[in-house]
């Protein structure tokens, strides 16, 4: 899957159940400066697992990985399984 | 400052289901004379303040000006409280105060009540030292104002200081949606099983139940930690795998701390705590006006308490759980439903929760709302400071307050429950658990 249909992807279950309407992301917007917080967090996490049938490990739950929707989707990049 | 047009302030908003919680919260601290459901939030200057400019700039606020002119009507058969809004003309009222004491609350704002019969719901004072410091204290009834809409209040009375022109209109609760009556029933079910199971007794309190009356003091105490400690508490935050903020690393060490204590008197037990979950769009102004916090409900058994890692672990799971399940959304349509009944008998059912003991203790974060606020009116914050409505039982909460990068936990007691060797107990064990190298 390419990563730009997955920041988009993500981007899109973010603006409508987490984010206030006038608030505006992008791939690179700092999520936490427009006010996700840990339990934010969770959810998109929750939606990760449940949309991409991926499982986030512990030691990939570091700030830098939930920092903006590209870091998000680069560390689900990484835990798909690489098509042969 | 820009005159805002009062006719357009709105004349009726309907309690939300968390106010008509603290509605219940506010019957029982008048019952138990436990001190009023009074939130104070006080911030610290190094020079003076000006009490004209202050004084115009609160009373140039839209929000001020409604919470100062409103007031209860009180549910009837199947129909909702409200607030009504009625132009009496009735201005917010600075008080200014001289303190001998550098830092020191004078005992008579602390002893200020502001109930449901009071002509302003919400207070202000400007407090002077004598080397030329002040402070400023807001004060209101907490079944007005959560804790982001006390966030959101101050950036508008510094965006009111800057001559900003307000919308005031977000600050207000939206119309609700209408859900399905059957769904609402469905889900009530589900979250009063859910509650009955989470909160079952026996739960360890700090206070013993029944229930006492109180001498109505709220007495506090605060722990301060430098920016190098704060830093050091979030490295173990993450450590201990608190991997979304430290909160659950906080909750772990208080729950410790309490457990520390119940030991000691031979009444260990589970612990039960609700925490408070903000139920607003992430990034939204508003509403600013009307509690729209929800809760997560965490249960942790003795044998989760053998160590931080495992408690934190334990909190871990059971939150995962109920964000999953949707817990916070489901509890916010459950007190939405709790509000069409008679206050008498929403009081019944609540004060039977875990036979009377609300809570082991109670756990208030403003996580970073306040970390980046550097000025209020214009002038640089030396320091904030949150003084909680206390709820008894259990007499005790936690308040984080992180401001400028370093950490500050306020303990609010009740005395009867608290005493002077427990408090000093609860100050060492608590930096025992944060500074700990984990």
């Amino acid at each position: 899957m390419d990563i730009h249909i997955i920041i988009e992807e993500i981007k899109k279950y973010i603006k409508n159940n987490i984010l206030a309407e006038a608030v505006h992301i992008d791939a690179s917007t700092d999520l936490k400066q427009v006010g996700i917080d840990s339990f934010s967090t969770i959810e998109i996490i929750l939606f990760i697992e449940r949309r991409f049938g991926v499982s986030i490990p512990d030691e990939k739950l570091i700030p830098d990985n939930f920092k903006t929707l590209e870091a998000l989707a680069a560390t689900v990049m990484e835990l798909m399984p690489k098509a042969s | 400052m820009t005159p805002f047009n009062k006719a357009e302030l709105p004349e009726k908003v309907i309690l939300s289901g968390a106010d008509c919680f603290h509605l219940v919260l506010d019957k029982h601290a008048r019952k138990h004379n436990t001190g009023g459901n009074v939130m104070r939030k006080i911030f610290y200057f190094n020079t003076p303040l000006s009490f004209e400019k202050i004084n115009s700039i609160l009373t140039s606020s839209p929000v001020i000006y409604w919470l100062c002119n409103i007031k209860l009507v009180q549910a009837s058969f199947l129909k909702r409280p409200y607030w009504k809004y009625g132009d009496k003309g009735r201005e917010i009222i600075l008080l200014q105060h001289h303190a001998e004491n550098e830092n020191l609350i004078p005992e008579i704002i602390l002893n200020r009540d502001i109930t449901i019969k009071s002509d302003r719901y919400i207070e202000a004072d400007l407090v002077h030292y004598p080397s030329g410091s002040c402070a400023f204290i807001l004060s209101w009834n907490h079944i007005l104002l959560d804790a982001k809409g006390t966030t959101l209040l101050f950036e508008h009375l510094n965006q009111l200081s800057e001559n900003k022109i307000p919308d005031f209109k977000v600050f207000f609760p939206d119309t609700e949606k209408k859900t399905n009556v059957l769904a609402y029933i469905r889900n009530m079910y589900k979250v009063k099983s859910f509650i009955q199971t989470s909160s079952k007794a026996p739960v360890s309190s700090v206070a013993s139940s029944p229930i006492k009356t109180s001498d109505g003091r709220t007495l506090t105490t605060i722990i301060s930690f430098s920016e190098t400690e704060t830093k050091q508490i979030n490295d173990n935050a993450f450590n201990t795998g608190s991997r979304f903020g430290p909160t659950l690393f906080l909750l772990a060490c208080c729950s410790h701390v309490i457990h520390f204590i119940n030991r000691q008197k031979n009444k260990a037990g589970t612990i039960w705590l609700p925490v408070p979950y903000d139920g607003r769009l992430r990034g939204a102004a508003g509403p600013l006006i009307s509690n729209c916090v929800s809760f997560l409900f965490y249960r942790i058994p003795q044998n989760e308490l053998s160590n931080v890692h495992q408690t934190v672990r334990c909190l871990n799971t059971q939150m995962m759980a109920q964000i999953k399940d949707g817990i916070p959304r489901k509890y916010t349509m459950f007190l939405n439903m709790m509000r069409h009944m008679p206050l008498w008998l929403y009081y019944f059912l609540i004060s039977r929760t875990g036979k009377g003991v609300f809570a082991s203790f109670l756990y208030t974060s403003t996580g970073d709302n306040f970390n980046l606020l550097k000025s209020l009116f214009g002038v640089p914050i030396k320091n904030i400071n949150m003084i909680p409505a206390l709820t008894y039982p259990p007499g005790l909460t936690f308040v984080f307050l992180k401001h400028a990068d370093t950490l500050h936990i306020n303990i609010a007691y009740s005395p009867q429950i608290i005493s002077t060797n427990d408090l000093v107990l609860i100050e060492n064990k608590l930096k025992e658990f944060l500074l700990h190298n984990y």
